[in-house]
């Protein structure tokens, strides 16, 4: 079935490539534009679950890295879909006509790498308030720095070593 | 005046304002540290938004910035009814990394600490789930079952919550003695208590009936919704990940998959039932069948460690649904990138608001509970 | 009751009432809400020191601050605290709201709690076992019975403090101040 999957997948798609870097894990590559067309035809292949949407901030090369997660039911293949984009303006288009599940990883990417999804209408914070900083899991936000500036700043009420 | 006032209480009368609810994060009928805002229109819910991110502490940011063994108290604190789970698949992670093989011993020792693990948390939402129903008796009796479990774990590892117990190449340490007696006579203990649990809890008229029928999903939208675990089983789905790609000793002990067919509040709470069964005949295969030696293979220095680079996504069944992780080494002695994918994220985040709709006041924890969410793993 | 005491509870008899039965706020703030249950049912049984969990502030005297705390939490626990009668205690429960225990470089919890809002107690672990929970307890007493426990008054008294460092956290604060808080004078904490 894999090595079936794979030779339907080069074909559809030119410019993607399909690998099995280990038992039951299957890795394919694509470009930004193909993702949606992609996902719909595996999803018609039996992949009706989203597991998860990751995202990787590969500093060096200037780009994000989005890995779609996606496996069948009642089979041990587990693919994972990728694609790269820039990391300045970080825009793509959104998945949530295919997988309706998309909608709270998305919101979730939006906020911890301040990657946009187009045609998303719910991208508001999820987990932090207030927050006017850098997005906090890209790589070039000090989290230590952060901790200095905003919580050691703040002065004691009382004198803690005073109270036994 | 009296005209004024009439007219007033009936306009009142024929007028259903919608009103917006805070459900937590302070509230009785939360189970952690969690809050939902509710539209409502009398008591039916028009709209329910989950509030996530009291507990956010960004692990997986903080993971980015400690070296491969110091990572271990962190992922046993994202889960902390189930912390083992999550130390078996960050430890499956790494040594899928490393190239690492562990002796046959640890495999059986870990399935053994991971379905103990599970037994602890399923008693713990049976516990939470009575509790919020107002049957306290069974909910005593479960939390001090739990009890005995942690003391379980106490001996063999030295915590009673966290354990920090499965490490990368094994276990810390071997079996302590006449631990194997120890849990065949708690498992033979919880067994011979479950006619009492059925009749006051899981079979209690009352119970069904307020359980029944409450936060129903067909099973094509539970497929549809990515749902995992017990949600997904109680729709009739016959999917567990300790079948379709065993890990540790699970290909070598034989237990079936307990599924209902309803999708509802109850039976969801059956299903954990039935598996918490399951997980006993687990155990007592894999004291019976456990072959001697050493349960730990050496791994280098961790402070020199460093793991070649490459990405993995792994998996294992936890108690809640399927746990994944997706780790990223670039060769360093940090973990470039870790992503957790956890089953209450999904729930929680996406199935819950949609259960909600349309169901009322009282009903909000009875559903969250039945779907079994956790903050903590939500908020990372 | 103690029959030793029995002089105490006459001459002060609301006091001890408060001693004895220290009523938790439900509140799960952190993880080390996970060793509260065991506490609270059969096994360990909380009842016998007084502590049990009540469901709204307004009827709580003793809040337990359990694990670590988020930006977003702290929020949370000060409106919940604001609303408890006095007099109230405050416990807090395991090594992070202490100094920011193992998140102590995290962007997004609390390192040092008593910035924001008074303790009476610690209780050091991670978790604390419930042991350690009654020995807190019973430590609490002892600072009712001589006088010590007096987060409450010095909230008051230190009002202006607390608000404004809240304030240096959140921005400007949605409610108003508990306690009037004079603009003129000058900062000295």
């Amino acid at each position: 079935m894999d090595e079936e999957l794979k030779r339907k997948i080069e074909k559809i798609y030119k410019d993607t490539e399909v690998e099995f870097p280990e038992r039951n894990r299957m890795v394919v590559k694509t470009k930004k534009a193909s993702i949606l067309s992609i996902l719909e035809f595996l999803k018609r292949e039996g992949f009706r679950q989203l597991k998860a949407i990751s995202c990787v901030d590969w500093i060096k090369e200037c780009e994000f890295e989005l890995i779609y997660h996606l496996a069948p039911l009642n089979s041990p293949l587990h693919i994972m879909v990728k694609i790269r984009i820039e990391r300045k303006n970080a825009e793509t288009e959104t998945i949530l006509k295919i997988f309706e599940n998309a909608k709270v990883y998305e919101r979730e990417i939006h906020e911890l790498f301040g990657v946009k999804f187009k045609g998303n209408p719910d991208l508001s914070p999820l987990f932090l308030e207030n927050w006017h900083d850098l997005p906090p899991f890209r790589k070039d936000f000090d989290t230590r720095k952060y901790v200095k500036k905003t919580f050691d700043e703040i002065p004691s009420v009382e004198d803690r070593n005073e109270r036994t | 005046m009296l005209k004024k006032h009439l007219t007033k209480f009936h306009l009142w009368r024929i007028e259903m304002r919608e009103l917006e609810l805070y459900f937590g994060p302070q509230h009785p009928g939360m189970v952690g540290n969690f809050s939902i805002t509710l539209k409502v229109e009398g008591d039916r819910i028009l709209e329910a938004i989950p509030n996530p991110g009291y507990l956010h502490r960004g692990f997986e940011k903080l993971m980015e910035l400690r070296n491969w063994i110091q990572n271990f108290p962190f992922v046993c604190r994202i889960n902390v009814i189930e912390p083992d789970s999550m130390e078996a698949v960050y430890a499956m992670a790494v040594e899928k990394l490393a190239n690492i093989q562990i002796p046959e011993r640890a495999k059986y020792i870990r399935t053994i600490v991971l379905e103990l693990g599970r037994l602890a948390s399923h008693l713990f939402g049976a516990w939470a789930y009575a509790n919020m129903l107002g049957f306290d008796t069974p909910a005593q009796w479960a939390m001090a079952d739990r009890d005995h479990i942690l003391d379980l774990f106490e001996e063999l590892t030295g915590g009673r919550v966290y354990h920090i117990y499965i490490l990368p190449g094994g276990v810390r340490r071997d079996l302590p003695d006449g631990f194997e007696e120890k849990v065949m006579h708690f498992l033979h203990g919880l067994a011979s208590k479950l006619p009492d649990y059925n009749e006051t809890f899981f079979e209690n008229r009352i119970f069904y009936e307020r359980a029944k029928d409450i936060g129903k999903i067909k099973k094509e939208e539970a497929i549809e919704w990515a749902a995992t675990g017990q949600v997904l089983r109680a729709t009739g789905v016959k999917h567990d990940i300790r079948k379709i790609e065993p890990y540790f000793a699970y290909d070598k002990v034989e237990f079936d998959i307990p599924t209902r067919a309803d999708g509802d509040a109850y039976s969801r709470i059956l299903v954990i039932r039935d598996e918490m069964l399951e997980s006993a005949k687990i155990i007592m295969q894999c004291i019976e069948k456990m072959p001697e030696g050493k349960v730990y293979e050496r791994t280098p220095n961790p402070f020199k460690w460093k793991i070649p680079e490459g990405e993995t996504y792994v998996r294992v069944e936890s108690s809640r649904g399927e746990l994944g992780l997706y780790l990223v080494s670039n060769g360093g002695n940090t973990p470039y990138r870790v992503h957790f994918k956890t089953p209450s994220f999904n729930h929680g985040l996406f199935i819950l608001p949609k259960l909600l709709k349309g169901a009322s006041i009282a009903d909000v924890g009875n559903i969250m509970i039945s779907l079994y969410v956790v903050a903590p793993e939500i908020d990372r | 009751m103690d029959r030793k005491n029995i002089l105490k509870w006459l001459k002060e008899p609301g006091k001890m009432g408060h001693k004895y039965s220290l009523w938790a706020v439900y509140f799960c703030t952190g993880c080390g809400i996970i060793e509260v249950p065991p506490t609270i049912t059969s096994q360990w049984d909380a009842e016998r020191f007084g502590v049990i969990p009540v469901a709204t502030p307004r009827q709580a005297n003793l809040f337990m601050i359990t694990g670590y705390v988020s930006v977003k939490t702290l929020k949370a626990i000060i409106r919940t605290y604001e609303q408890m009668p006095e007099p109230k205690y405050t416990v807090a429960f395991g090594s992070c709201p202490i100094n920011g225990g193992m998140y102590w470089d995290s962007y997004n919890t609390i390192k040092h709690i008593d910035k924001y809002i008074p303790i009476d107690g610690w209780i050091a672990g991670c978790m604390p076992r419930p042991e350690a929970i009654f020995i807190g307890v019973t430590k609490l007493w002892m600072m009712i019975d001589k006088g010590a426990a007096t987060g409450y008054i010095r909230y008051r008294k230190n009002y202006k403090f607390y608000r404004r460092n809240q304030e240096k956290l959140f921005g400007k604060l949605p409610w108003p101040p508990l306690y009037p808080v004079d603009e003129k004078e000058n900062k000295n904490g």
